[in-house]
């Protein structure tokens, strides 16, 4: 737990922390200006329409944040210091994707704060504030477990997982069924859809091939993590640690 | 006497440069010196002792164990990095009281307070290490070092940016740590530095071990090669037919307005340089050591091999 507290406190730098909340608040000011010209009764179907794309800014934001988990120690050359520990390295990987995760989830809850807040605004009901809380709490999972490992492995990490990002997330898993199941924002969109009841939501041009469902989506992040876990832990072993 | 460290056939390339190439060495209880010019290889051979890099080839046993695959050596074994990097928001304090916690200790703030106190740093630990001065930062980096209480303890250029009494303390406790039977081993790219706490010097030269031995052995192995002197004087060719014959003097050479001398001791030869000159009645303007970097003196070492 001191390695996890000690790696969530140098991830949440206040100003980083401020630019990073304001870019996961992006689908709250888009509800905040939209709102204006969406009857109540449609509300809860645009505010999920554009929750699942302009969410997409939180992914970025989600990126940023967990590439620098370890990034940030070999960047400043004090990985020694968390490295040279008699701890499992399984642990120590856990304790990194834990801090990633905690952190990610943290800036989602600021910007969902202010996405509740502009749909509270326009006369939404609470209806969905927990699925629109799980959505982003998946996502932090998920982006955890794949980019926490990515700025640990990459110099670059922040223009690898961009890189992940656009290619799969925004281009290709829309054309390639196969690659949709790759998408973290696709995977955690289906739990949300799962939990909201938005007949006249265009599920297919949301989530592509993947099936909505809280349980698959649950599983799909599940492998997400002992994947991202078993990655970071052969990197601790066998990569340079600087 | 037992090794607690082990290196054996090391070598650690990154593309196409070699770091550190074959080298087998063993470190037991007391003070070793590493010793080398910059680029040498010391850091690195430090990384891959600490398990913080990966060795290309060959293998590192530190008390037995392979630090990459068995990390509880970690319990017995401590680095001071070679950086400055400490983390800059932290009070000393914290910095040394995070390390006990991630050593798993029972009471971190008491260890944290005891190793602050070993580094004479208790008076400015509550004060943010981002306005440390570079001799102060070693210091806290040392005591968060000593904090497990290591059998085994690697300095990377530890004296960096000490000032001369800070160095005089860090030197007292390294050899009080070697006396007490804790392996120290000490990188430094200064010999008198090294000289002064080390039992046993390793001079690395290019990746490879150059010498091995007491300081005295590493001294006599430089005094034992020819050195060259440049002297420049209003006559060359006058003092050149000085210096033939003169015991020492192993050859001399004139280019110019400059003479190059080559002795077995230069020193000596420097020292009878004046008064030859006054006898001639030439006029001697400089005389320089042409090779008494410390790079030219461990090449020395590496070529006599």
């Amino acid at each position: 737990m001191a390695l996890t507290a000690h790696l969530y406190r140098r991830l949440m730098r206040r100003t980083r922390v401020i630019w990073l909340v304001l870019l996961a608040s992006v689908p709250g000011l888009i509800i905040a200006i939209a709102g204006i010209d969406i009857e109540p009764d449609q509300l809860p179907e645009a505010f999920v329409g554009i929750m699942l794309s302009v969410g997409f800014t939180y992914a970025i934001a989600a990126l940023i944040l967990t590439v620098s988990t370890l990034r940030d120690e070999r960047d400043a050359g004090t990985l020694p210091y968390i490295y040279m520990r008699p701890i499992p390295r399984i642990s120590l990987a856990i304790s990194a994707l834990l801090a990633g995760i905690l952190a990610a989830a943290t800036i989602a809850l600021g910007g969902w704060l202010s996405t509740v807040v502009a749909g509270l605004l326009h006369g939404a009901d609470l209806s969905l504030l927990v699925p629109g809380a799980a959505l982003l709490l998946a996502a932090a999972v998920g982006y955890g477990a794949i980019f926490v490992p990515v700025g640990y492995l990459f110099s670059r990490s922040v223009l690898v997982g961009l890189g992940y990002l656009v290619l799969v997330e925004l281009a290709l898993s829309g054309l390639v069924s196969g690659l949709a199941q790759l998408s973290i924002w696709r995977i955690a969109g289906s739990i949300y859809v799962g939990l909201v009841d938005t007949p006249g939501l265009d599920v297919d041009a949301v989530l592509g091939a993947v099936a909505p469902g809280v349980g698959g989506g649950l599983v799909k992040l599940s492998a997400a993590l002992v994947l991202g876990t078993a990655v970071l832990t052969w990197a601790l072993r066998r990569r340079d640690a600087l | 006497m037992t090794n607690t460290v082990e290196v054996t056939g090391l070598s650690k390339w990154f593309g196409p440069k070699v770091a550190v190439s074959e080298v087998t060495i063993g470190f037991g209880p007391g003070v070793t010196g590493l010793l080398g010019p910059n680029g040498a290889g010391k850091t690195t051979l430090m990384r891959v002792i600490a398990g913080l890099q990966v060795p290309s080839q060959g293998t590192i046993a530190v008390l037995g164990k392979d630090p990459r695959d068995d990390p509880s050596v970690y319990e017995s074994m401590t680095l001071v990095p070679e950086d400055e990097a400490v983390y800059e928001h932290l009070t000393g304090r914290q910095f040394v009281e995070l390390a006990a916690r991630l050593a798993r200790l029972d009471d971190p703030k008491g260890r944290a307070q005891e190793v602050l106190e070993t580094v004479e740093l208790t008076d400015a630990a509550d004060r943010a290490l981002g306005g440390y001065s570079k001799g102060m930062r070693q210091r806290a980096k040392v005591a968060a070092a000593l904090v497990p209480e290591p059998e085994v303890l690697l300095l990377d250029e530890p004296l960096n940016g000490a000032d001369p009494v800070q160095r005089a303390q860090l030197i007292r406790l390294f050899k009080e740590l070697g006396a007490a039977g804790r392996t120290v081993i000490v990188s430094s790219h200064v010999l008198r530095e090294v000289e002064r706490m080390a039992d046993r010097v390793i001079a690395m030269v290019d990746g490879r071990l150059a010498a091995v031995g007491s300081v005295a052995t590493i001294r006599a192995a430089m005094t034992d090669k020819p050195r060259q002197l440049f002297v420049d004087c209003s006559d060359p060719r006058a003092l050149a037919s000085e210096l033939i014959g003169t015991p020492n003097v192993i050859g001399v050479h004139v280019n110019g307005a400059r003479l190059m001398v080559e002795a077995a001791d230069a020193r000596e030869v420097a020292l009878r340089l004046p008064a030859m000159a006054v006898g001639r009645a030439v006029s001697v303007t400089r005389i320089e050591p042409a090779d008494e970097s410390l790079e030219s003196v461990f090449r020395y070492l590496v070529e006599g091999r």
